[in-house]
């Protein structure tokens, strides 16, 4: 690796040929990393100042100090925001030309093309016909409400919620350990959200682009929550997976369930997202939700490997069902896909197939 | 809440159960990875009506008046007529107004005592059977409870698939019985899929039921 950056250093055209970033740019990539993040510190300092002007002018017999401090701060913030959005801007710019430079595979599910190395399998998809429905697909999806609503008729018995991220930290706060939720009359669920709208459908435009937390529940099997970023985007960038039953300021896209089952598909469901983002950061999202979708067996698929739906993990010393579900040959094609009814199939079953955490890895 | 099976051991014809069994069965949870954690007791109260020495019991007076107290629910008692498939959730207190109205007098009461076993995301407790007043082993049960769901459609095949593990490391032990679980029809009792304490009280009553037949068929083939 040394030898290979000391001659790319030397021969700029030939670093095309190899797999490492110049040096040079990599130092200049780390010192904007830096600068964005002594920003952001001034950022979260400013907003502290902004707070205990607020809280200062609120007491009384004041003078005009609090109003001054808040001019300044405020002042101050926005150049420290503006200065960030414009290391991002660069810092975009800058990666997407080195990805394309020296990753150019990775671009490969819109094209179809593949290289040596990395190539996706596949196998299951037809590689013509699954790209141009893929592609197809990527004209109808571009924002996230025909997204939901496409993804909602293909998934049937899963309730799908959207919500802007405080109102989620509300929502997650009030969910009920106890039974009493879901002795209620599922139609009630609606009512009783602070300032939530559950059904994306039934959203306006404005509130759509707010949107930065995707809830998906399967009744009493579990609860998935997907983290959008920036809100109102197709961009996933979280996932974890609860019990229904669970409640509490940690059910959230980053959180961990307090059982160990979710806890084992919240990581695998991790690395199936750093898959999916990875293949195609339009279709992410689509494939993250069906994928989930084939979790509603997971008290009930026996794994595929070694025909038991509950076995002793070697690892963790824990029965478990099987937790594991494929995502690298999963493709999220829809079944109305007239060029491969038979194909798509055949492909339906095999992103059923489940597997234990130790049969897993022998499959992947 | 977390939805749970509640096991008693059956032993085969002709034999008793005895306080070696309860060992084995407390082995065989920790040979399948189960970590002690604590003791739990509940306790089953058989009550009848009081009537004065003269007067006799009217026939349509239910003769399994039970009364159940369970440790995961300390402020509540459970009342079942399991012949008029009635269970009832009340204060715990509701046993200090029965003391006071004498109209229903505890007959018998039997103590189901023993350890609390923590197996990821199960939970069983082995325990055994005895009356209140004395040491004497009557029975074995066994509480399996799945943390994670309280639908006992969703998680029947988890469960099913959790006995067949358990009665796999049973099987090595060699014991003359097995545990059986008898599932009531909830839905008889006004109870739902989901579960909660009422679906406990009315299978403890089940199985008081099945330990009382199995005490009456061990006599009858003495007799």
């Amino acid at each position: 690796m040394q030898q290979q950056q000391t001659q790319a250093a030397r021969n700029p055209t030939s670093a095309e040929s190899t797999a490492e970033a110049p040096p040079k740019q990599v130092a200049l990539a780390m010192d904007r990393l830096a600068q964005a993040a002594r920003l952001i510190a001034d950022v979260r300092l400013g907003a502290d100042r902004l707070l205990e002007a607020l809280f200062v002018s609120a007491q009384p017999h004041q003078t005009t100090k609090p109003l001054h401090l808040f001019l300044k701060e405020d002042s101050s913030m926005r150049q420290h925001l503006q200065d960030l959005r414009t290391i991002g801007i660069l810092a975009l710019k800058a990666f997407t030309d080195q990805k394309r430079r020296f990753f150019p595979h990775l671009d490969d599910g819109l094209n179809g093309q593949s290289s040596a190395s990395e190539s996706v399998p596949k196998k299951h998809c037809g590689s013509q016909i699954s790209t141009v429905t893929q592609q197809e697909e990527l004209s109808d999806y571009r924002t996230l409400s025909d997204l939901l609503m496409h993804v909602e008729k293909d998934m049937p018995n899963m309730k799908i919620f959207t919500y802007q991220r405080l109102d989620w930290l509300k929502r997650a706060s009030t969910l009920p350990c106890s039974a009493e939720e879901f002795l209620m009359d599922s139609s009630k669920e609606h009512d009783f959200h602070i300032s939530n709208k559950p059904r994306l459908g039934l959203l306006g435009a404005v509130a759509a682009d707010k949107v930065a937390v995707i809830e998906l529940l399967f009744p009493s099997i579990f609860r998935a929550i997907i983290s959008l970023h920036p809100a109102g985007s197709i961009d996933p960038d979280a996932v974890a997976f609860f019990s229904p039953d669970e409640g509490g300021s940690y059910v959230h896209a980053r959180g961990f369930s307090v059982y160990h089952v979710f806890k084992h598909v919240t990581e695998h469901a991790a690395m199936a997202l750093q898959y999916f983002l990875g293949t195609n950061t339009e279709t992410a999202l689509y494939s993250l939700l069906h994928w989930i979708f084939s979790y509603q067996t997971l008290f009930t698929e026996p794994c595929s490997k070694c025909k038991r739906l509950l076995s002793m993990d070697r690892q963790s010393d824990l029965l478990l069902p099987p937790v594991h579900r494929p995502y690298r040959s999963f493709c999220a094609i829809k079944s109305s896909s007239p060029q491969s009814i038979s194909s798509t199939k055949n492909q339906t079953l095999d992103a059923s197939h489940a597997y234990h955490v130790g049969c897993f890895s022998e499959e992947a | 809440m977390p939805l749970k099976w509640v096991f008693h051991w059956q032993p085969n014809a002709g034999t008793t159960v005895n306080s070696q069994m309860l060992t084995e069965v407390s082995q065989c949870a920790e040979s399948i990875n189960g970590v002690k954690e604590g003791r739990w007791k509940a306790t089953l109260t058989f009550y009848k009506p009081m009537f004065r020495a003269d007067q006799a019991v009217p026939a349509e007076y239910p003769r399994d008046f039970l009364g159940i107290s369970l440790p995961e629910q300390p402020n509540r008692y459970y009342f079942i007529i399991r012949s008029q498939k009635i269970v009832l959730e009340a204060d715990s207190s509701i046993q200090m107004i029965m003391e006071k109205l004498q109209s229903y007098k505890s007959r018998v009461s039997l103590t189901f005592e023993g350890f609390q076993y923590q197996l990821g995301d199960f939970q069983l407790r082995v325990g055994k059977v005895a009356p209140s007043a004395s040491e004497n082993l009557r029975g074995i049960v066994l509480e399996v409870e799945y943390l994670p769901l309280s639908s006992m459609e969703k998680s029947r095949q988890i469960l099913d698939g959790f006995v067949e593990i358990w009665q796999e490391a049973m099987s090595k032990r060699s014991l003359p019985g097995h545990f059986m679980h008898i599932e009531p029809n909830f839905a008889e009792f006004g109870l739902s899929d989901h579960y909660t304490s009422q679906h406990t009280a009315v299978q403890y009553a089940t199985v008081m039921a099945q330990l009382i037949s199995a005490v009456q068929t061990a006599q009858a083939v003495r007799n």
